[in-house]
């Protein structure tokens, strides 16, 4: 406790020590010095566990190697390297495919399961604790589980389809529906459930004046809901959509990347252990980076307005 | 309705009005049963979404307790012999290392994630700060971050430090990473505490420390415990990390979900089906009864942070 600085601004709460006060008053960490030190540990840890390595892998990108060995500074290398793989293109590719197709087959069928939820009287309670168990498991455990009921053997799927051997896992394109089935249904009850909290904000006044103006079901939903739901589904595709162009865990344990699922993700992941290249992985890293966080910012720019609503209806609420 | 209650003296106008009487009834019967159905109706929806949250669950613990490749290998879920062989055979291979080593990177992070997180969380919700707007960007930046663009770098520089295989490794990116989502969390939850009580405290005079940790703090519990449960449950669950930087040796660091991604047959290339769902039953349990108990506070700490998967 060196620092007792004392804001010259803020008059009220100077007396350094309490001269002259009546009883003794330990003054401690003036408010704006004690921001600054409850601000740093947070700081530090995320430059130093977060920003400093992507700066480093672009560092490490500049440079060839042989398996772990560096031979010398490559330029710009790495990236033409990666620019002109097929690989590259065809995870990029797989990822946004996989990133489309679940974010927007998440948010129909979240939006439906929220509807239903804030509908019902009877058994919201017990649906509302259901709906958290997908979320809540381990996305190794949901990969595996639809793994093994997509399989030939056992064929738990195909039995109940009539479909005899049919091989999920084990072509193009179906492969990639199994990947993103998994997804959806461990992800849209987590999407229901940020979008009911929403609808639980809109009051129910707003939607009796737009019956007694005579709007029917769909004309409520259409001109009631979904406007004063626009913040909470902006927030819930944002984080979706991010989310979703970093997947990793599914495609890894399904199919492990064979046809035509490996996302970027993986793609990355196999140049450090198992091709051990930090040069080229690092490249590739850092091209991801660019890729997610320049989605990630286009985003949050497009929908800077409405997040900083979304949020003051949030706190609002409490 | 009440301008009908004189009665009119006309027979005809009497019985007008007996008509109109049951036609309202007849109608709120038929709406009431209309209501009813309608109730039913939506209960009967609720039904698929439990169906779809819960019947894999019931696939996946049925196909634990079978006994032998004839029963696992047929689609049947009642074809037995039923047994808890596969349990055995998950704790043989070192499941409870698995476990142990999870509760301890897992714990770890929620404890350093809500300490660190909860200084930052208030400062931005309570204390003059400058450049907090910065701050905030700055923190929403961090939470799009790819964690792959992470796992080349912080490699060679855990392989340098010696990091690799240790608990430090994993749970060091780990709070790094959901720092973010625990300071949005915590934010909300101490904005939403009147202001007034920090002052009176320093009117008493508290300095603003003692302010922060005697008053703010214990009020502000319930969302700490939220951010708690959700940091630790995302923590648990991680498998791009833990596999990239602890990849075996359940002795060491390896997580559950690593292991059950690995666990391997007594062929190579064969996933033996009866030990990795018997494994994610043992994990999968626990997890539920968190959910279902906490419950609340999960999803108040969700939405309140807005926030992610």
């Amino acid at each position: 406790m060196a620092e007792t600085t004392v804001t010259p601004g803020r008059p009220t709460r100077s007396g350094n020590g309490g001269r002259g006060s009546p009883r003794p008053v330990r003054q401690g960490l003036s408010e704006r010095a004690l921001g600054k030190v409850f601000v740093s540990p947070s700081i530090i840890l995320m430059a130093m566990v977060a920003l400093f390595p992507v700066l480093y892998a672009f560092v490490l990108s500049l440079y060839l190697y042989t398996r772990r060995q560096p031979i010398g500074f490559g330029g710009i290398d790495n990236y033409v390297r990666a620019l002109t793989d097929s690989r590259f293109w065809d995870s990029i590719q797989f990822t946004f495919i996989f990133t489309v197709t679940s974010v927007t087959a998440e948010f129909l069928i979240g939006l439906g399961f929220a509807l239903l939820m804030n509908q019902a009287f009877r058994g919201r309670g017990v649906t509302r604790a259901a709906i958290l168990i997908p979320w809540v498991i381990p996305t190794v455990i949901a990969a595996q589980m639809w793994f093994f009921m997509f399989n030939v053997t056992p064929g738990f799927i195909n039995s109940v389809l009539g479909l005899g051997n049919f091989n999920w896992l084990g072509q193009s394109g179906w492969a990639t529906f199994t990947v993103v089935f998994a997804d959806v249904w461990k992800t849209a009850p987590f999407v229901a459930l940020l979008l009911l909290a929403g609808l639980q904000t809109i009051p129910n006044d707003v939607y009796e004046s737009a019956r007694v103006d005579g709007a029917g079901m769909f004309a409520r939903f259409w001109y009631v809901t979904l406007p004063l739901l626009k913040p909470a589904i902006l927030v819930a595709l944002l984080f979706r959509t991010v989310d979703a162009l970093r997947v990793y865990d599914l495609p890894q344990v399904m199919t492990r990347g064979a046809f035509g699922t490996e996302s970027l993700s993986m793609l990355v992941q196999q140049y450090v252990v198992r091709t051990p290249n930090p040069g080229y992985g690092a490249a590739l890293s850092t091209l991801t980076f660019i890729v997610v966080l320049g989605i990630g910012i286009i985003f949050v720019r497009l929908l800077g307005r409405d997040l900083v609503i979304g949020s003051g209806v949030e706190g609002g609420r409490r | 309705m009440t301008s009908m209650t004189p009665t009119p003296t006309g027979s005809v106008q009497e019985r007008a009005l007996d008509t109109r009487a049951e036609e309202l009834e007849r109608e709120k019967r038929v709406l009431n049963r209309m209501n009813t159905l309608r109730m039913w109706g939506k209960t009967a929806l609720l039904g698929v979404i439990l169906f779809w949250c819960l019947f894999p669950f019931f696939w996946l613990i049925m196909t634990s307790l079978k006994q032998g490749d004839p029963a696992l290998n047929d689609p049947n879920l009642f074809r037995g012999p039923f047994g808890l062989q596969n349990y055995v055979a998950v704790f043989q291979q070192d499941f409870h290392l698995n476990l142990r080593n999870s509760f301890v990177v897992a714990g770890m992070t929620t404890i350093l994630c809500i300490a660190i997180g909860s200084l930052c969380a208030y400062a931005i919700a309570r204390l003059p700060l400058k450049r907090k707007i910065l701050l905030l960007s700055a923190v929403l930046a961090v939470s799009l971050f790819p964690p792959v663009a992470l796992v080349p770098p912080l490699y060679e520089v855990w392989r340098t430090l010696g990091l690799l295989n240790t608990y430090e490794g994993l749970y060091l990116p780990y709070t790094a990473f959901t720092l973010p989502l625990t300071i949005f969390i915590l934010t909300t939850f101490f904005a939403s505490i009147p202001a007034d009580l920090a002052e009176a405290a320093k009117v008493d005079g508290a300095t603003p420390f003692q302010a922060f940790y005697r008053i703010i703090f214990p009020l502000a519990a319930p969302g700490v415990f939220a951010a708690a449960i959700i940091v630790f449950v995302l923590a648990w669950n991680e498998f791009l990390l833990a596999s990239t930087f602890a990849p075996r040796n359940p002795e060491v660091a390896q997580t559950v979900p690593v292991a059950i991604a690995a666990f391997t047959g007594a062929v190579e290339f064969q996933r033996p089906i009866g030990t990795i769902t018997a494994a994610s039953v043992v994990v999968t349990i626990p997890m539920i009864i968190i959910a279902l108990v906490f419950q609340r506070r999960i999803v108040a700490g969700l939405t309140a942070g807005g926030v992610k998967g």
